[in-house]
């Protein structure tokens, strides 16, 4: 089980978290180095990369449409196809790689950590109060808040930490339990030795694989939840 | 177990400082390497579908303007085709006929003239012979009668004789 002690350090006054910080860098890297080989030769017949990366595009853009004017997609395209990437290959990290370094684990998925996957939705949410602003301007921004009847306010105001909670920390529940069962199943699996190996590595794959498979659902729905909230900004009730 | 939860210890605030700074850092390399490139291939790729689209659709109808053109010209053809052997066969006809009307109305003034001229020719004939007739009595006569005659007789006779012949000749 994750009893380790959590291994921190200070940087400007910071704390910081040598996990998270490890794992988002490896992450950054995955996603830097596939982005950049996959779009190396990009041409009007596509390649292997380049096929892969429209699909990819296409993907999230399909997703914004389904929520975004047509003619606003293309200003939100890049943040729906940067978080789905970011937040895929970190719900991912930890199903292939776990890390313990001196009792303390390093490596595992960002997102199985509250603070990670509420940063990103806290990143969703100011982009949605921007976007409105920015495209309704202040007074009919904040007289969104005052619909259908000016009593709304407080729930309006109280939907938005609701929305800020949910949004982070239904990435955040998935993840986790998945390690942790992960976890669990491996220290069932080295319990008694032999026996108990051939009966838990079956379960421990099945589960590794419908973690996956969970880790990039929960990617598609942190991304569609975001565009949800950012159209409900950007457009007037 | 709730232990190594964050939320259960001091917020590590730089971690999302953090990701937040990874995060517009990989939009900003993804935006560089991979967005504004393929995007915009992916534009111009649709542009050049909907203009090749566009081309198959003018050439399209250029063929089939084409071969309508095509199509009326070879009924034209065939129209005229008929018309010039029409033209020949009429012209044919109308020649064979003229040169038959000549023909017949050589035909006709050849026998006339010759008709003529057998007329013309047993006239003179005709004449010839009553001369001949004429001049032999003549001569019969006169060799009868020169015998009985002298030269003056004989020479107010043939006078005589010939006025008649120049009157007879004149009536």
């Amino acid at each position: 089980m994750n009893d380790g002690p959590v291994s921190t350090f200070q940087f400007l006054g910071l704390t910081f978290s040598t996990a998270n910080v490890v794992s988002g860098t490896i992450v950054f890297l995955i996603a830097v180095a596939v982005i950049f080989f996959a779009s190396r030769h990009i041409s009007m017949k596509p390649s292997k990369g380049q096929n892969f990366l429209e699909w990819l595009i296409e993907f999230t853009n399909g997703i914004l449409k389904g929520s975004i004017p047509a003619d606003q997609v293309s200003s939100f395209g890049l943040y729906g196809f940067t978080l789905f990437l970011f937040l895929f290959l970190s719900n991912q990290l930890g199903l292939f790689l776990q890390l313990t370094f001196h009792g303390a684990t390093i490596v595992r998925s960002p997102t199985s950590d509250p603070i990670v996957t509420l940063t990103f939705s806290l990143m969703t949410m100011m982009l949605a109060q921007f976007s409105g602003v920015q495209r309704l301007g202040y007074k009919k921004h904040f007289a969104n808040y005052l619909k259908p009847f000016v009593f709304w306010l407080p729930i309006s105001i109280f939907e938005e930490f609701t929305n800020f909670l949910t949004l982070g920390l239904r990435i955040f529940g998935v993840i986790f339990s998945g390690e942790m069962l992960l976890k669990v199943i491996w220290g069932l699996a080295t319990s008694h030795g032999i026996a108990t190996m051939i009966v838990a590595v079956p379960i421990e794959m099945i589960w590794q694989g419908f973690s996956a498979f969970l880790g990039a659902i929960q990617a598609f729905v942190f991304v569609t939840l975001s565009t949800v909230y950012i159209s409900q900004k950007i457009e007037e009730e | 177990m709730l232990s190594h939860l964050v939320v259960a210890q001091s917020l590590y605030f730089g971690d999302s400082l953090f990701y937040i700074v990874c995060f517009i850092l990989l939009m900003w390399l993804i935006k560089i390497f991979a967005w504004k490139p393929i995007t915009k291939m992916m534009s111009d790729r649709a542009d050049k579908i909907s203009n090749d689209i566009d081309s198959a659709e003018k050439s399209r109808t250029d063929a089939a303007a084409l071969v309508a053109k095509r199509q009326s010209a070879l009924n034209a053809s065939h129209a005229e085709a008929a018309e010039i052997v029409q033209t020949a066969k009429s012209n044919g006809q109308e020649q064979r006929d003229q040169i038959m009307a000549q023909a017949q109305a050589d035909v006709q003034s050849l026998k006339t003239s010759a008709q003529k001229d057998i007329d013309q020719e047993r006239e003179d004939a005709l004449s010839h012979a009553k001369d001949d007739v004429a001049s032999l009595s003549i001569e019969i006569a006169s060799k009868i009668i020169q015998r009985e005659l002298n030269a003056d007789d004989q020479k107010a006779l043939i006078d005589s004789y010939i006025e008649g012949l120049g009157k007879q000749h004149e009536s």
